[in-house]
């Protein structure tokens, strides 16, 4: 055993060994909280601008050193430097220095203190987390005041790059060659350490509890980036065990990417569409770069939240063009407005809903605004004469709802038929299945639409009665509960009886453990997280459909939960010894 | 677009619209408060209530200002109408289509 694991989120996937290399260690020292004389005040903001004179320089230097296909992390750098100067930072810490006759130190501390509070009142997520720049940058600022030495210290062998938090601009003037792996005590999937590793290929994990308190400089560790793990002081075995699977998961990294572009056709010639889950025309190209093959789920909501109006029809329309333009010939399923419960907007007023999963989301939230719902339509009716659009609607729950979104639907057709605006008179509109009375009618619901979108990780929670967010019950969260497998399969006939298509998305449909299931069903495409789409193709260029069958009946005959994922973990663990490894399932949390 | 710069009593503004997909974060607010250093005069941007420094980073960060917000953007001083007719430009250029 090693001597400690600790566990974080893995944001860049691989596997590293070697010793741990802390930065920015020595800020963690006493900050002197002192008054000082009056004749004392100069001497004491010289020294606050020349430190953070000497911070920008830095900066600058580190700005000039980004490499082209790094330029979206020099603009964060440039956030930095503007910090570095800024009359909320500066100015205020130099009159705290003045006014209350303290030191610097205590000066620079008190200002980011009272940015920090201001910051903590901002709704939006993102702006919030900014205050984490500040603090990054005042840092380094309190380590010259300190007199602490040049954190540009170069890595004599390559190390395992540890942090509180890393910035671009740390990385960068770091000699990347020799960062085998980061670790930080901060961040979460979209922090810029994430998305600098993943840009840069280099395994990391994020959030680590515990980190700056466990590992010391030197130590040997070994970064598990596929499952969120780092072994502190690890075993011969242990080191041998990890050597092997790092040597075998870059070989596998290597041939699935070169795969990707390759249909997602079993080996027996049955072709299933391979379609990603986005929320932002942003990620098409890591969509295309991934191999996707359209889009299957394009959630629109991110447009409607954290703002304080909800977007007008153009905006809209310009949005939905775009995508619809860069993915032709390939589909887009555009799904209507899906807030409410954990998505609300800021527009919505506060409905302070008891139950909000249960409450007023999804299409019942446009029915409810239909001015706004037609508005979101309009956009989607012009945009779909740009591309292969299709419309789903979220949250069905009966008949009625279908009839009354396809009659605002009718409306808005009527109104550009009127005004002569262009659309497609022949735009597929689909519904999400996620709620179990959907399913239970789901042959009737067939005869309305055009297809089907199973979204499973509703699906699920609705059909077991519970939050997977809520740590006291999320092991319920069982995806091959006999209840859901049962649920997709009937769906799925009853789509196929009615000659409608079928999709699943949701995680279970990236799950390698699933996703034989999936295809023993017959579903016609899967709709998965862009990251996700090279490692399922190879799963599914591997198998045939007899098998896919075989592995569905037999999960259909058992009766527990426990049963059925050991049946599928002792099936797909034969299949494919190698690649599950590297997978972490949905299914783990059952041991 | 927006960028009729009006004068009154000294005080020029002009009004601007957030058109960026991620509204005035990070990055396009680093670049206004760098050009807007640039300028001697007072610089200040007002969305509802809010009035901030528009030579601050985090003071336009507080705005949290999100695509479709509309900005006015004061300025008075001896260079108040080329920093007005500059600031304009760098916002149309920072969060137009694209940016």
């Amino acid at each position: 055993m090693a001597r400690e694991i600790l566990h974080g989120v893995a944001v860049s996937a691989g596997i590293s060994i070697g010793k741990a290399f802390f930065i920015n260690r020595q800020s963690r020292r006493h900050i002197p909280r002192e008054t000082i004389p009056a004749s004392k005040v100069d001497y004491e903001i010289d020294r606050l601008t020349s430190a953070s004179a000497q911070v920008r320089e830095e900066f600058e230097a580190a700005r000039a050193k980004v490499p082209e296909e790094l330029r979206e992390h020099g603009a964060i750098i440039d956030s930095h430097l503007m910090i570095c100067q800024d009359p909320k930072l500066m100015l205020a810490a130099a009159t705290r220095i003045r006014e209350r006759g303290i030191t610097a130190e205590w000066a620079l501390e008190q200002s980011v203190e009272s940015i920090a509070a201001a910051f903590s009142a901002i709704d939006d997520p993102y702006i919030r987390e900014r205050i984490q720049d500040v603090r990054v940058v005042a840092e380094r600022i309190m380590q010259r005041l300190l007199g602490g030495k040049d954190t540009s210290r170069a890595l004599e062998e390559r190390m395992v790059l540890m942090a509180h938090d890393l910035t671009p601009a740390d990385t960068i003037e770091l000699e990347q060659d020799k960062i085998m792996s980061f670790a930080t005590c901060e961040g979460g999937k979209t922090s810029h350490t994430g998305i600098l590793a993943r840009s840069l290929q280099i395994p990391a994990i994020v959030g680590v509890e515990g980190l700056e308190e466990t590992v010391r400089d030197g130590d040997l560790i070994i970064v598990d980036a596929l499952r969120g793990r780092i072994l502190i002081g690890p075993t011969e075995d242990e080191l041998a065990d990890y050597s092997d699977l790092k040597y075998q998961f870059e070989n596998y990294q290597k041939s699935i990417v070169r795969q990707c572009k390759l249909p997602g056709e079993t080996v027996d010639g049955f072709r299933l569409d391979i379609q990603a889950n986005i929320e932002l025309a942003d990620e098409l190209q890591s969509v295309l770069d991934n191999g996707g093959e359209g889009v299957g789920l394009y959630r629109t909501e991110y447009a409607f939240l954290n703002r304080k109006e909800a977007p007008s029809e153009e905006e809209l329309y310009r949005e939905y063009a775009t995508i619809a333009e860069r993915l032709a010939p390939a589909k887009v399923t555009l799904r209507t407005l899906d807030v409410g419960a954990d998505k609300m907007m800021n527009t919505q007023e506060k409905l302070e809903e008891a139950n909000p999963a249960l409450g007023l989301r999804g299409i019942r939230y446009c029915l409810k605004n239909q001015e706004l719902f037609r508005r979101q339509l309009r956009a989607i009716l012009r945009a779909s004469v740009h591309g292969n659009v299709a419309v789903m609607f979220p949250m069905i729950s009966g008949i009625k709802e279908v009839r009354q979104a396809r009659y605002q639907l009718n409306i808005v057709r009527q109104e550009l038929d009127e005004a002569g605006i262009p659309y497609n008179p022949n735009m597929p509109v689909g519904i999400m299945i996620e709620l179990p009375s959907a399913v239970m009618i789901s042959e009737t619901l067939a005869q309305e639409v055009d297809f089907f979108s199973i979204g499973t990780n509703d699906l699920i929670q609705y059909s077991l009665g519970i939050d997977r967010a809520n740590k006291h019950v999320s092991y319920l969260y069982q995806p091959l509960h006999p209840a859901i497998v049962r649920s997709i399969k009937y769906v799925v006939d009853a789509a196929h009886r009615a000659g409608i298509e079928v999709s699943v998305c949701g995680e279970v449909a990236s799950d390698p453990y699933c996703i034989p299931i999936l295809m023993g069903m017959q579903i016609d495409a899967v709709s998965i997280a862009p990251q996700a789409i090279p490692g399922i193709k190879r799963i599914i260029r591997q198998v045939n459909m007899e098998e896919c069958k075989q592995l569905l009946r037999d999960v259909l005959s058992h009766a527990t939960v426990s049963k059925i994922n050991r049946k599928v973990r002792q099936t797909i663990f034969k299949r494919f010894p190698e690649e599950l490894t590297f997978f972490a399932s949905l299914l783990d949390q059952d041991d | 677009m927006h960028n009729t710069i009006s004068e009154h009593e000294g005080c020029f503004s002009a009004i601007i619209c957030v058109r960026n997909e991620l509204g005035l974060h990070a990055r396009p607010a680093a670049r206004i408060a760098q050009e807007a250093q640039k300028f001697q005069c007072e610089l200040r941007l007002v969305v509802d209530d809010q009035e901030v420094d528009a030579k601050s980073i985090l003071d336009i960060l507080s705005l949290a200002a999100a695509r479709g917000t509309e900005l006015t953007l004061k300025g008075w001083g001896d260079d108040a109408k080329q920093a007005l007719e500059h600031m304009a430009h760098v916002f149309q250029c920072t969060l137009g289509e694209g940016a």
